[in-house]
């Protein structure tokens, strides 16, 4: 489970988030949008402890990421916008480093990487080193290495940016199945068809502030004002 | 006509792109350096004091230290000079080879020329910005330091200021230029031997001629033969020697400043004159020659590095099971050994990481073993007391460039992808302390061993020197420490986590403030162990008992300084991880 409460940002006077509060229960995929620059980014890399927020609460699992850094992300799978990988290890090798930074066994690590390799068709590069990697490939290996320790939430911004359709039908399955295991997706995006395709719930945010925040039945209401697209509920409430 | 015409507007044309591209990058530079924002006015400010206070021990230093040498242990012009042309030597050498490795990374391996070279800018332009960007960045400290060093020479002989800063024009800078642009010379030849023999085995072959060719010069030129030479002619130490130099060292470019300085100070201009020139018209034919071969064969070389790359990071290569390999078995922790093969394999894999630190370790053995040969003929407490204090600073200098080159930029290095390692639940501060004992492993083993080997010849001296060794190695341990502490800290408060070139990040205004921060720490060492090794060396000269007391207190002393260093170190740098990524 995810909770934020009254979380705000500042960077300076310039007040990135404001006062955002949402909370997405166990086995929910909460969709986060909003134009470029309303704090998306910001508010995943505070639960993430990225950022730490000037004021609010954040608790991932029961634990609060500021006061219970460790425990907290223990529970977490953070996923970023743009997947930097050290380029000097081979895909695999980023996938052991992932792990051993939660602590798993060996042996359940060499099986969970075996499984996720072929979970994401990713076997016949896993073993060049991540500087010659694509974009696509580097989100690959950053979903696969998120998965490893099977967290309790997922936190994933961004996950749909230079996959190939295959890779995206991928990612969206997968995050999808994880849903449905009873994770916690909170999901930033810019693509309105993957929102509404996977999400059981969306929020929209705008300078910081949560301006929307409803289930899919609501959001299917509000779009019947407009002309039934999500596109002009979305545009219209942004402008 | 129409060939010459279009050549002049071909070139026009270059020379307008270039400056146009110039126009932009100090720009670009004006703006992120003179920002208004506190930190980095409290930066400028910093720097400021730092800088201000190492150039004013910079030149009492050389003031001090030619004074002494040249009136109190009476070693003449010729000798000094000799001296000042084996620093020179010693000097070259680091700019050429820093400059061989830092280039390798701005020529091949930066976005900004992968940008350029898309774009309708020939090639010998982008060299030439990369080039001249290169050796500005890595070099514009060190013309500060060689001019205060300058001044301090110069205060002796009573030069006016300005006459040291010609020296610094026009011999000094022009002396870098010319060991810079040798030193991509030589990278080219690399990239295109490289090319067909693979870039490890001939950086190998190269690492071997270069230490070859450095002991060659020492051998040679073997410093403690020619002052038992020059001795010989004793109390006329002043006449100029000729016969004692050996015949390859008028080929070399420090002989030229050596023998400028050196006929200036006997005040024939007529004689220095020429030496100048030579060395202002070798650095112009080189870089005419250095741009002959980039308009011919930068691009190319530039290639190749994709296809050395494409040859190195062959899935084939790792898929065999190695030492280090993750999947084997480990008695480590999970996240410690996670953490310790990253950081090995991240070293490892970078050449730029792994020939420099062979390339000094080797250098670090041939000094190491050239020790066993110094002997103490002439039995003068103060000279055997500066001998003993050059080695001291050499040491605890040693450390603080080890430091600087290999621990300061360890927080940066981690770069964008420590996104992975903040957002897992590894405390941070167990990465820092791991990073603190790697760093102190390296630099703890170098500088105990440099110890020993230095204080060992001094037990030929006296036994009483046992003293000395313990004192030796207790400093140098000290001394580690206290670089470690002070430069992962200080380069984790500098992070720069877009850099991903490791010299860059060693040379940065941040590394070089820490840098400086280090040699005040070091000159306020030397100060307080000067007085009871002063004593210690006057006792071994009249054959005295030694109380060592004073050496004890001494060394009190220091630990308590370098226990606050690192202390200072390790809180900002703890305090840095706690910053927004």
């Amino acid at each position: 489970m995810i909770e934020l409460k009254n979380v705000t940002k500042k960077f300076g006077d310039f007040v990135a988030v404001d006062n955002l509060s949402v909370t997405i229960k166990a086995g929910e995929f909460f969709g986060f949008l909003g134009p470029n620059g309303a704090g998306k980014t910001t508010t995943i890399k505070m639960m993430a402890g990225l950022f730490t927020p000037t004021s609010g609460e954040i608790v991932l699992n029961g634990f609060n990421i500021v006061h219970q850094p460790v425990e907290a992300k223990r529970t977490i799978a953070y996923i970023p916008d743009h997947p930097f990988l050290y380029d000097k290890l081979t895909g695999r090798e980023f996938l052991y480093f992932a792990g051993g930074l939660y602590k798993m066994d060996k042996e359940l690590l060499h099986r969970r990487i075996d499984e996720l390799i072929e979970q994401f068709e990713i076997g016949d590069w896993v073993d060049k080193r991540t500087e010659d990697y694509s974009l696509g490939m580097r989100q690959r290996i950053t979903i696969a290495a998120g998965l490893l320790h099977n967290p309790q939430a997922i936190i994933i911004d961004e996950p749909m940016v230079g996959l190939d359709p295959r890779s995206a039908k991928i990612v969206r399955e997968t995050l999808y199945q994880q849903a449905r295991k009873g994770v916690s997706v909170f999901m930033s995006t810019h693509s309105l068809p993957v929102a509404e395709e996977l999400c059981d719930r969306i929020g929209i945010i705008k300078n910081g502030r949560l301006i929307f925040c409803d289930t899919q039945d609501k959001l299917n209401v509000y779009k019947q004002q407009y002309d039934g697209k999500f596109e002009s509920v979305f545009l219209e409430l942004t402008k | 006509m129409a060939n010459l015409s279009r050549f002049s507007w071909s070139l026009r044309n270059n020379m307008a792109v270039f400056l146009h591209i110039l126009r932009f990058k100090i720009l670009s530079f004006i703006k992120t350096t003179f920002e208004w924002k506190a930190r980095t006015i409290i930066r400028g400010i910093g720097s400021l004091i730092v800088f201000g206070g190492f150039a004013i021990v910079a030149y009492y230093l050389a003031s001090e230290i030619t004074e002494f040498v040249l009136t109190k242990t009476r070693t003449g012009l010729y000798l000094f000079h000799r001296f000042i042309s084996m620093m020179l030597f010693v000097f070259f050498i680091a700019v050429n080879l820093g400059n061989i490795i830092v280039s390798y990374a701005t020529l091949y391996k930066s976005t900004e020329v992968g940008y350029l070279i898309t774009k309708p800018v020939s090639f010998t332009n982008i060299f030439i910005l990369k080039f001249l960007d290169n050796f500005l960045y890595s070099s514009t400290t060190l013309f500060l330091v060689a001019f205060m060093v300058l001044l301090g020479y110069g205060s002796y002989f009573s030069y006016p200021w300005y006459t040291m800063l010609g020296f610094l024009v026009f011999l000094l800078i022009p002396f870098m230029f010319l060991a810079a642009c040798l030193a991509v010379i030589i990278l080219m030849a690399i990239m295109k031997i490289a090319g067909h023999w693979g870039f490890r085995r001939v950086m190998g072959g190269l690492s071997l001629i270069y230490i070859g060719l450095i002991y060659f010069f020492f051998k040679v030129s073997n410093p403690i033969k020619l002052v038992e030479e020059v001795n010989k002619h004793y109390p006329h130490v002043d006449e100029y020697f000729m016969s004692l130099d050996p015949g390859f060292l008028k080929f070399l470019p420090n002989h030229w400043i050596a023998e400028f300085m050196l006929y200036v100070a006997r005040g024939e201009i007529g004689h220095a004159l020429p030496f100048a020139a030579i060395l202002l018209g070798v650095t112009a034919a080189c870089f005419v020659v250095c741009l002959v071969i980039a308009h011919r064969f930068y691009y190319k070389s530039w290639l190749i590095t994709f296809q050395m790359q494409a040859t190195v990071n062959s899935p084939r290569t790792y898929e065999r099971i190695r030492r280090f390999d993750f999947r084997k078995p480990s008695k480590l922790t999970p996240e410690l050994e996670a953490l310790i093969k990253k950081e090995f394999f991240q070293f490892f894999r970078e050449p730029s990481q792994w020939i420099h630190l062979a390339v000094l370790l080797i250098l670090i053995v041939v000094f190491v073993s050239s020790l066993r040969g110094l002997r103490f003929a002439i039995r003068f407490a103060e000279l055997q007391l500066l001998t003993y204090l050059v080695l001291f600073a050499f040491s605890a200098f040693l450390s603080s460039s080890l430091a600087l080159r290999f621990i300061f930029p360890m927080i940066s290095l981690e770069g964008k992808p420590f996104w992975s390692i903040i957002s897992s639940p590894f405390p941070l501060r167990k990465l820092y302390t791991l990073k603190l004992l790697i760093g102190f492993g390296l630099l703890g083993v170098t500088a105990a061993v440099v110890s020993t080997f230095m204080n060992l010849p001094f037990r030929r001296l006296t036994p009483e020197a046992i003293y000395l060794l313990w004192f030796g190695l207790f400093s140098s341990l000290s001394i580690a420490a206290a670089m470690v502490c002070l430069n992962l800290g200080l380069g984790g408060y500098f992070a720069n986590f877009q850099e991903k070139n490791p010299i860059r990040v060693a040379s940065s205004q941040g590394a070089t403030l820490t840098f400086l921060v280090s040699l005040v720490y070091l000159v306020f060492l030397v100060l307080i162990v000067i007085l009871p090794l002063s004593r210690f060396f006057e006792a071994a000269f009249i054959r005295a008992p030694f109380n060592p007391e004073g050496l004890f207190i001494s060394s009190v002393i220091l630990g308590i300084v370098s226990g606050i260093a690192a202390l200072f170190g390790t809180l900002v740098g703890l305090s840095s991880l706690k910053r927004d990524f």
